[in-house]
C-alpha cells in the first residue's frame, strides 16, 4: 500500500464516521461549496469531450439516408451543447471572483448537465424505435454508459447527476414502455430502478466528497492556525530572549554599580547574616569579603549598640520597610566608625524577604570635622570677644568721661579706637551669623509681631547711629494692625542693617524715609535714601559676601560687607523677599516683604 | 521686686582686665559696692563672707567654670537663694537658654557696655520676685 492510498483510506474512514466533533464548526460551508463547484468544473472538460466523441460515433453509427435530417439535427444539438458547455467552462475559468457566487455557477452547471442528458434522452427516444436491433443494442449501451459515466463526473453534486440521468433515462424509459414488446416493457420497469441505484450511489459519493472537502478545509484551517501559533511562539521566544538579555545586562550593571560604588554595599539574609559584600565594604571594615560572608552583621556593630540594632532589625523584618540612620561599628583594627546606613529589604510577591541590602557611607571623618569646626568657631568667638571686651570697655569708660577728662587730641584718638573696636566686633558677629546660617544652625524664634512696632523700635535703636552721620529717620504713615510672623531679634538685625547703610550713604542733614505698604498677602517695608545710588557694576553682587561697592567707603564709614548677605538669608528664612531699586529723584530704596499673618 | 536697691555685687572672673573694667563700671557709673573674685575655687568662701545682693559669674574659667560654681552654690544653704547673672562671651542663643534653664536670673553677653552694665543689672534686679 503506498502512501497516497493510505491517506485516501484514512480520509474515507473519517468520512464514514462523520467529522470529529468540533471539526465541522471549523469548516466554512461556503468554502466547501466553492470547492465542490471547482471540482465539478474541473471535470467538466471530460464530460464535454466524452459528449462530443460519443456523439460523433453515434452520429456515424446511426447515419441513414431516410433519417438524415433528424440525425443531422441531433448532431447539431450535440455540437451546440458541447459548444455551450465549453463556453460555460471558459467563462468559469476566466471569472475573476468565482467564489462570490458558487450557487449561480452550480445552477448553470445543472442546466448544462440537464441539456446534455436530455440530448441523449432525445437520441434514445427518436432513434431507438426507428433503427435496427443491432443499433438498438448500440443505443442502449451508449445510454447506460453515458448514465454511468455521469456518476464520477457529477459525483460532487448528486442533484445535478439526478437531473442529468433523468434527462437521459426518462424519454428512453417511455419509449421502451410504449414499444409494444414484452421484453422492452420489462426493461422499462428496470430502468427506473437502475436510475434510483445510480442516484443513490451519486448521493453517497457526494457525501464522501463533502466529508473530504470538509476535512481538507478543517485541515487547512488547522495548518493556518498552527502556523499563526507557531509565528506567535517564535515571536514570544525572540521577546523572551531579548528580555533575558536585558535582565542579564541590568544585572551586570547593578553588580558593577555595587562593585565600584564608593559606598559600602552588603547583602544580608533575613536573619542578618552577610551573603555578599562589595570592595568598599571590605575597605571600610578591613575584612576580606570571604571573612565577612557567612558571619552575622552584628559582629561589626559595637556591643553597646546591639540592643538598638536588634530593635531596628526586628522592625525592618516585621514591616518590610527600609531603615535609615547612623550605626556605630568597629573596624578590624578596633577603630570606631560611624556610618550612615540605608537598609532595605527585598521582598518577593509572596511577602517573604529574599535579601536585605545595606548601604553604608562612612561619616566618621565628616562628623569629626564638624565637631572640630564647631569647637573652632566657639573658641574663636570666645577668644576674640574676651580681649575685645577689655578694649571696647576701657575705651568706652574713657570716652564717656567716667574716669575724668582727657586732652582733646587723646579723646579724638580713643573715639577712633572704640569705633574700630566696635567694627571688629561687628565683623566677628557677622561672620558667626553667616557661618551659622550656612551650616543650617541658625534657628528662628518666630512670633506674631506688629510690623509698625518693630520698625519704630529699629528707628529708636539706630537713632544714635544716624546722628553720627547727621541723618534722621522718618516714617510716613504706618500700617497699624498689620502683623507678620517673624523672629523679632533677627528682624531688628535686618532693619538695623538697612537703616545704618542708608544713614552711611545719605548726604548730611538728610532724612532716610521708611515707607510701609500693605500688598494684601504681604507687607512691604522700604528704606529710602538720597545717597549716590548703587553703581551698575555692583548691582549683581550686592547681596554676596564681602560685597562693598568701594573700599574707600568701607574705611570711611565702617561696615563688614556681610550685612546685606545676612539680611537676604534672614529674610528668606522668614519666607520673605528682599531687593532694591533706584529711587525716583535720586537715591536708593532697599525693601523687604514678609508674608502677612 | 526686692524691697531694697541693688548695691552689693560679687563678681567671679579670671581675666584681670575685665575685672578692672567691671569694677570701674559698677563702682563709678553704678555707685555699687563690688567684690571681685579672681580664683573661682575661692568664690564660695568670698561670697559667704561678703554677703552680696547679686552674684555675677563668668562662664569659662580655668579650674572651675561658671555653671560648676553655680551648682556648688546650690549646695550651700546661705548661697542657694542668691540671684546669679552669667556674663559670657558665648554668643549662641542655645547656650544662653541653657544657663537660664539652670536657674540663672539673667545673662549678659561679652562684650558689654560698661556705661550700660549697672542699668542692665538693675533691670534684672527689678524683675526679681
Amino acid at each position: 500500500m503506498n502512501h497516497s492510498s493510505t491517506a485516501n483510506g484514512a480520509a474515507l474512514a473519517v468520512s464514514e464516521n462523520r467529522l470529529a466533533p468540533g471539526m465541522e464548526e471549523r469548516t466554512d460551508p461556503r468554502a466547501v461549496l466553492t470547492a465542490r463547484v471547482d471540482q465539478l468544473y474541473g471535470q467538466m472538460w471530460l464530460g464535454i469531450l466524452t459528449t462530443f466523441a460519443i456523439g460523433a460515433i453515434a452520429t456515424f453509427e446511426l447515419w441513414e439516408l431516410r433519417l438524415r435530417e433528424l440525425v443531422l439535427f441531433w448532431w447539431g444539438l450535440v455540437l451546440l451543447i458541447t459548444a455551450a458547455s465549453a463556453g460555460l467552462l471558459y467563462a468559469y475559468r476566466s471569472a475573476p471572483e468565482k467564489e462570490a457566487n458558487p450557487e449561480q455557477w452550480l445552477r448553470w452547471l445543472g442546466i448544462a448537465a440537464l441539456a446534455a442528458g436530455a440530448n441523449w434522452g432525445f437520441a434514445g427516444a427518436v432513434f431507438f424505435p426507428s433503427h435496427t436491433d443491432e443499433q438498438q443494442v448500440f443505443l442502449a449501451f451508449i445510454l447506460t454508459g453515458m448514465t454511468a459515466a455521469g456518476i464520477p463526473v457529477y459525483a460532487a453534486s448528486w442533484p445535478i447527476f439526478a437531473l442529468y440521468a433523468a434527462g437521459i433515462l426518462a424519454p428512453f424509459t417511455y419509449v421502451l414502455a410504449t414499444f409494444g414488446n414484452r421484453l422492452f416493457t420489462e426493461i422499462a420497469l428496470l430502468v427506473p430502478m437502475f436510475y434510483a441505484i445510480n442516484v443513490a450511489i451519486a448521493y453517497r459519493l457526494t457525501q464522501v466528497f463533502l466529508s473530504g472537502y470538509r476535512l481538507r478545509h478543517a485541515y487547512g484551517r488547522l495548518t493556518q492556525d498552527y502556523s499563526v501559533l507557531n509565528q506567535r511562539l517564535e515571536r514570544q521566544l525572540v521577546e523572551l530572549e531579548e528580555a533575558r538579555r536585558q535582565v542579564e545586562a541590568s544585572g551586570r550593571k547593578l553588580q558593577l554599580f555595587a562593585e565600584r560604588a564608593p559606598i559600602a554595599v552588603l547583602e544580608l539574609n533575613a536573619q542578618g547574616a552577610i551573603t555578599e559584600v562589595n570592595h568598599a565594604a571590605e575597605l571600610l571594615f578591613g575584612y576580606a569579603g570571604t571573612e565577612l560572608i557567612g558571619s552575622d552583621f552584628r559582629f561589626l556593630v559595637r556591643p553597646e549598640h546591639h540592643e538598638e540594632f536588634g530593635r531596628r532589625w526586628t522592625r525592618l523584618v516585621d514591616t518590610h520597610s527600609s531603615e535609615a540612620g547612623l550605626i556605630r561599628t568597629t573596624r578590624r583594627d578596633g577603630i570606631d566608625l560611624v556610618c550612615e546606613w540605608t537598609v532595605t529589604p527585598l521582598v518577593n510577591p509572596e511577602g517573604t524577604i529574599i535579601a536585605v541590602l545595606a548601604q553604608g557611607r562612612d561619616v566618621t571623618a565628616q562628623r569629626e570635622a564638624e565637631r572640630v569646626k564647631k569647637e573652632f568657631t566657639s573658641t574663636l568667638s570666645h577668644e576674640l570677644r574676651t580681649p575685645l571686651t577689655s578694649i571696647i570697655g576701657s575705651l568706652q569708660l574713657i570716652n564717656t568721661g567716667i574716669v575724668g577728662d582727657v586732652p582733646p587730641d587723646v579723646a579724638e584718638l580713643t573715639v577712633v579706637a572704640e569705633r574700630n573696636g566696635q567694627r571688629l566686633l561687628d565683623l566677628i558677629n557677622d561672620l558667626l551669623d553667616i557661618e551659622k546660617i550656612e551650616s543650617g544652625k541658625l534657628s528662628m524664634a518666630p512670633e506674631v509681631l506688629a510690623i509698625d512696632d518693630v520698625v519704630r523700635e529699629a528707628m529708636v535703636l539706630n537713632k544714635a547711629f544716624g546722628e553720627r552721620f547727621k541723618v534722621r529717620f522718618e516714617m510716613g504713615s504706618g500700617l497699624p494692625g498689620r502683623q507678620v510672623t517673624a523672629d523679632r531679634k533677627r528682624l531688628l538685625q535686618v532693619m538695623t542693617n538697612l537703616l545704618s547703610n542708608a544713614a552711611k550713604f545719605s548726604p548730611e542733614g538728610n532724612a532716610v524715609e521708611i515707607a510701609l505698604r500693605d500688598d494684601g498677602s504681604s507687607v512691604r517695608v522700604a528704606v529710602q535714601d538720597r545717597g549716590p545710588g548703587i553703581p551698575e557694576s555692583f548691582r549683581t553682587r550686592i547681596f554676596g559676601r564681602f560685597a562693598q561697592a568701594d573700599s574707600t567707603a568701607t574705611r570711611q564709614k565702617g561696615g563688614t560687607g556681610l550685612g546685606l548677605a545676612i539680611c537676604k538669608r534672614l529674610i528668606e528664612m522668614m519666607h520673605g523677599k528682599i531687593g532694591f531699586e533706584d529711587r525716583a529723584g535720586g537715591g536708593t530704596t532697599f525693601w523687604f516683604e514678609l508674608p502677612r499673618t | 521686686m526686692p524691697d531694697r536697691t541693688l548695691n552689693r555685687i560679687c563678681y567671679v572672673e579670671d581675666d584681670e582686665d575685665i575685672q578692672r573694667i567691671v569694677r570701674m563700671s559698677l563702682e563709678r557709673v553704678g555707685k555699687m559696692t563690688v567684690e571681685v573674685v579672681g580664683d573661682p575655687t575661692m568664690a564660695i568662701e568670698a561670697m559667704s563672707a561678703f554677703k552680696p545682693d547679686l552674684v555675677m559669674l563668668d562662664w569659662m574659667m580655668p579650674k572651675l567654670d561658671g555653671p560648676a560654681l553655680f551648682r556648688q552654690m546650690q549646695a550651700h544653704a546661705e548661697l542657694k537663694s542668691l540671684p546669679v547673672v552669667f556674663i559670657t562671651a558665648k554668643a549662641a542663643q542655645r547656650d544662653l537658654d541653657e544657663l537660664m534653664a539652670m536657674g540663672a536670673v539673667g545673662t549678659i553677653s561679652k562684650p558689654f557696655s560698661p556705661k550700660d552694665l549697672p542699668d542692665q543689672l538693675r533691670e534684672i534686679w527689678k524683675k526679681l520676685p
